[in-house]
């Protein structure tokens, strides 16, 4: 009687730890169906369709914002017309300015040297030595004057001609300057916002190559300058030599 | 009796077979209560009805809520793509930009040459090498500046010929000419190195993109800044060249003055004695 109730217990007990621990397949009640699908609205109502809706309405903001307020179209092709508006009415106007004759030598020599000088034209350096001369005399031999004499004026006259040369050299390169930014303000009447910074790259280098031309002129004016100031102290030591030589010759002459 | 016995059956049979009962009553409700799997085909299931529903509510959710604003987003992406590729960014516009870049290189590579054609134009030694020294663009030659200057302009005179007023005068002015010839090579001299920075930067233009072209600009504006910070000084040495000029003029009238005075003394000390 015991064992045969102690067999049941076990059998029983056995069964339930059967049904207990066998895996069964996942099942569902309707309540839970209900609660999925509650669950996946919600989700796609609030998580994903206000998510959404807040970056379509962020990007509408972007895009109004870039078209209407950074880049509109408008104000755009405007700017365009203003470039275009701005080259036709300084450009030639400015041309025209700096296209004025400003030559007046009346004489043979001196207009053959005006009008090389006024030139613009590089290739007219190696004719300005000689109509330089023509105007100024050539050097004198060395029997008409000191070493020291003739020196100072060789050099008076070769920074003079240094300086007339390179102002002449930049004349043509103001000229090809001009050339290139008219090139620039040609490109910038037809250029977009993204391609403007490219042009505007090009303004400042070619900016920077104008500024070398200016200390190229500005080394020259030092030249020039500098032999001015060293020619007048040279005068002063050769009137001090003057000076001496002729004490020299008085007490000479006196001794006797 | 019967009675007797048949409850004596009954109580045995209970006591053999409680388990059992207790056992397969346990196995029914389980079955009966334990959720089944749902169903969902031919609409035999119950459930079917309710899964439809549902499955209907979240399609038109993912219409309305999810397609409806993906396919706006899309379509402003698209719209603001197409912006920027035909207005900001146009292909075209950034070709031409850089074509003309390679176009204004040449012209200002040609511009460079024009201020290396020779300039020189002495004819005796002295001044030969002088100017020599001059136009190097070499500030390496700077010594050779002082010797030669020295050679044509001459030194300052011996104290016995002149004042030492005068000799101070002329050392001063000896020394601001130099100092000004000196600053003109060192100006030629960075204006080559300035050419030669520009024209890199024009050669990575040419290979720019609209996002790397302020880069460069940022560069050749501090190029810029920097030389303008060198002619600033060259005009600092033209002011020193033109003040000691002007000193001069004036330092003469000085000189002429006190001639004058001293004539005048020594004079009315002839005069003095004579009337003696």
């Amino acid at each position: 009687m015991s064992n045969r109730f102690f067999r049941t217990r076990a059998l029983t007990i056995c069964l339930v730890f059967l049904l207990v621990l066998v895996p069964v397949t996942a099942n569902a009640g309707v309540g839970d169906i209900f609660s999925l699908f509650t669950t996946i609205t919600g989700t796609l109502r609030n998580g994903v369709g206000q998510v959404l809706s807040g970056i379509q309405s962020t990007n509408t903001t972007i895009r109004n914002f870039e078209q209407e307020v950074v880049w509109p179209v408008k104000v755009i092709n405007q700017a365009r017309a203003e470039v275009s508006q701005v080259r036709a009415q300084f450009t030639s106007l400015a041309g025209q300015i700096q296209s004025i004759p400003t030559n007046s030598a009346t004489l043979v020599s001196p207009k053959q040297l005006e009008a090389l000088l006024r030139s613009q034209q590089a290739g007219n350096l190696g004719r300005l030595g000689q109509s330089y001369e023509q105007v100024y005399q050539s050097l004198p031999q060395a029997n008409q004057a000191t070493t020291a004499q003739r020196n100072l004026m060789d050099v008076d006259d070769a920074l003079a001609l240094g300086a007339l040369k390179t102002a002449t050299a930049s004349d043509q390169a103001s000229q090809q300057m001009l050339i290139v930014a008219d090139g620039l303000e040609q490109q910038a009447a037809v250029s977009a916002p993204g391609s403007a910074s490219i042009l505007a790259a090009q303004a400042q280098a070619a900016n920077l190559q104008n500024q070398a031309m200016l200390q190229r002129m500005l080394a020259a004016e030092l030249r020039q300058e500098a032999a001015r100031l060293a020619h007048t102290n040279a005068l002063r030591k050769q009137s001090a030599d003057a000076n001496r030589t002729l004490r020299n010759n008085l007490q000479q002459i006196l001794s006797r | 009796m019967k009675l007797t016995t048949v409850k004596e059956i009954a109580k045995r049979a209970w006591s053999v077979l409680k388990w059992k009962a207790v056992f397969l009553t346990a196995l029914i409700l389980v079955l009966v209560m334990a959720p089944l799997r749902a169903r969902g085909q031919f609409g035999l299931d119950p459930c079917c009805a309710i899964i439809s529903a549902g499955l209907n509510t979240v399609s038109g959710l993912l219409k309305n809520v999810v397609a409806k604003p993906l396919s706006q987003i899309q379509q402003i992406e698209q719209q603001a793509a197409s912006f920027e590729q035909q207005v900001i960014y146009p292909k075209d516009a950034i070709k031409n930009a850089l074509g003309l870049a390679g176009q204004l290189q040449g012209q200002l590579r040609q511009i460079n040459q024009l201020y290396r054609l020779p300039i020189n134009s002495a004819t005796l030694r002295t001044p030969q090498q002088l100017e020599q020294a001059l136009l190097s663009h070499n500030p390496q030659m700077l010594d050779q500046v002082s010797q030669n200057y020295a050679s044509v302009y001459g030194t300052v005179m011996a104290p016995a010929d002149a004042p030492q007023p005068i000799r101070d005068l002329v050392d001063m002015t000896d020394a601001e000419a130099q100092a000004a010839l000196k600053k003109a090579v060192e100006l030629d001299a960075l204006a080559d190195v300035e050419l030669a920075a520009a024209d890199q930067i024009n050669q990575q233009i040419q290979n720019a993109a609209p996002g790397s072209a302020p880069i460069l600009e940022a560069q050749a504006s501090a190029w810029l800044v920097r030389a303008n910070a060198y002619t600033q000084s060259g005009m600092a040495e033209l002011i020193r060249v033109r003040s000691i000029d002007l000193a001069n003029s004036g330092a003469q009238l000085k000189f002429n003055a006190t001639d004058v005075n001293t004539l005048r003394n020594n004079t009315s000390q002839a005069l003095g004695r004579g009337s003696k």
